[in-house]
């Protein structure tokens, strides 16, 4: 691999936010992601886990300090990645197919490529079958997995997910989270990764950020170095098992930091 | 998994099919009975307070002619009030879904137009445009317009928060958040207003025959009729003609489920249900 000889997709360096007059959301956070890293956000409510994937989007500007996102300011890396929020937030008038093929739409592509990128992404995602459903006739997870396979329909080379799981039972967001890596097998893109669930941060990323609260900081980092690909076994392994419980305990310290 | 949904259906549904068909006709025979006791029950001299059904069913034959005349010239205006309340409400609401600050400086004015009584309008509107078919189009208008701009108002800023920074994230222009998510978004809320101005807009429609119609040449409407019928103390054909207003109430009212129903069953949950 020649990752180390490559400048960090990712970059923060003593970024700051607040939004107006309010409180600091977040106080001087830096780290680097290189490429390939799936970096999980994990911390206390409040922390400024879903700020950083914002700041990093481009949606929201930085208050102070520096973002470059492959080799860009975020505002104009918006082609590069794309964003799976904590609901699935699609499109109820619009079949899967179309709300799958929304972002290239937008972005002013043409009809048959737009078809041929959306028959791929829900290929990937397993729900070939559904193109022509309406959101409300799906499950959950099904919706879950039609927003993953729009963020993919731009083909990203970053990937933010804001708790994109939360609201799934523990069946299907473990089912989901075995998907996520295989698709990651195939199509590699850096991830940002925002969860509660310790057991998802362990089982998804290689890097795990632990951040406090008021204001956000970043606490300490966790690294996770299981092999991929990460499979049901990963779950029943001793290293896997010790590393979460490393992090709940790291978890629990932090939140013990209230001010 | 069956995706079609089937636990959606309310609990009334578990009811046989036919027994829901006809509990509605078993009501209507039950109303007539009772109307028929009434009837009855009245002494002679009262009898005329009350015409039995069939009288009013004589009155319909007798005024057929006059009663569909009318029908037609109430519905025509209905209509083109209806549908011009309905175009310049959207765009309307378009202009107040803006900003706030637009909405602040605009409603006040749109309330003073819904305030004002139809019969202080009335004088002022012949004045203008004469009695007829402008001045009862008008004043359908006036009745239809605000329910209208107040619920697309109202569903064009209430786009879910997260699809609209979806879009911004996609860097959608304005345009297209407007026209592929605010104005989609806004469709369930339209066409309540829609239902809304629906019923009102027969209403609207006599109320301006009364107070603003014109009677030559057969021009006059259902309210011509009430006026004329009430003078000549006609209870039945009175009856006959509430009754033909009533109908052409429910067949707008049919038409605009009709349309929300093509616009909405296919993803909007208020469709999903049996009994609509």
């Amino acid at each position: 691999m020649t990752r180390e000889a490559r400048p960090p997709i990712v970059e923060l360096s003593n970024v700051e936010k607040r939004y107006g007059d309010g409180p600091l959301i977040l106080d001087r956070v830096s780290f680097t992601a290189d490429r390939g890293d799936f970096i999980t956000l994990i911390g206390p409510s409040g922390c400024g886990k879903s700020t950083i994937l914002k700041l990093i989007s481009g949606l929201n500007p930085a208050t102070a300090g520096r973002i470059v996102v492959d080799g860009l300011d975020p505002s104009r890396a918006v082609e590069k990645l794309a964003f799976v929020f904590q609901e699935p937030t699609l499109l109820p008038w619009c079949s899967v197919a179309r709300n799958v093929e929304l972002p290239l739409r937008l972005h002013g592509s043409d009809k048959a490529g737009r078809a041929a990128v959306a028959a791929r992404s829900l290929a990937l995602v397993g729900l070939a079958d559904r193109a022509d459903y309406y959101p409300r006739q799906l499950s959950g997870g099904q919706k879950m997995r039609v927003s993953i396979a729009r963020a993919l329909s731009v083909s990203p080379k970053i990937l933010l997910l804001d708790e994109p799981f939360g609201a799934l039972d523990e069946m299907t967001r473990d089912h989901l989270n075995e998907e996520l890596l295989a698709i990651r097998q195939q199509l590699a893109w850096t991830a940002f990764f925002v969860t509660h669930s310790v057991a998802e941060a362990v089982f998804l990323s290689n890097r795990i950020l632990v951040l406090s609260a008021n204001p956000g900081r970043i606490h300490s980092e966790v690294r996770v170095d299981l092999p991929y690909p990460r499979t049901e076994e990963t779950r029943q392994s001793p290293a896997y098992q010790r590393l979460v419980g490393d992090v709940s305990k790291t978890l629990r310290s932090v939140e013990r930091l209230k001010p | 998994m069956n995706s079609q949904s089937p636990n959606t259906r309310s609990p009334g549904a578990r009811l046989p099919r036919a027994i829901k068909r006809l509990m509605p006709i078993a009501t209507g025979v039950g109303m007539i009975a009772i109307w028929y006791a009434i009837c009855l029950g009245m002494s002679p001299e009262q009898r005329f307070l009350l015409p039995a059904p069939h009288e009013v069913a004589r009155a319909f034959v007798e005024k057929g002619p006059a009663l569909w005349n009318a029908a037609l010239n109430t519905g025509e205006g209905a209509l083109l009030g209806f549908g011009i309340a309905v175009g310049l409400s959207f765009v309307m609401a378009l202009i107040l879904s803006l900003s706030s600050l637009v909405r602040a400086s605009l409603y006040p004015y749109l309330m003073i137009l819904q305030m004002t009584p139809i019969i202080v309008m009335a004088p002022i509107l012949i004045l203008w445009v004469g009695p007829g078919l402008k001045s009862v189009t008008i004043i359908t208008f006036l009745i239809c317009f605000f329910p209208m701009v107040v619920n697309t108002t109202q569903g064009l800023i209430s786009t879910d928060r997260n699809l609209v920074d979806f879009f911004r994230m996609c860097k959608a222009t304005k345009m297209q958040e407007i026209f592929l998510l605010r104005v989609p978004s806004a469709l369930p809320y339209f066409f309540t207003g829609l239902r809304i101005a629906g019923t009102l807009a027969t209403i609207g429609a006599i109320v301006g025959d009364v107070f603003a119609g014109n009677s030559a040449g057969g021009q006059g409407g259902l309210g011509f009729l009430t006026i004329i019928y009430s003078a000549q103390f006609q209870i039945g054909a009175l009856f006959a003609t509430a009754a033909v207003s009533c109908l052409l109430g429910f067949i707008f009212v049919a038409g605009v489920i009709a349309l929300s129903w093509l616009a909405l069953h296919k993803w909007h949950d208020s469709f999903s249900q049996s009994d609509v």
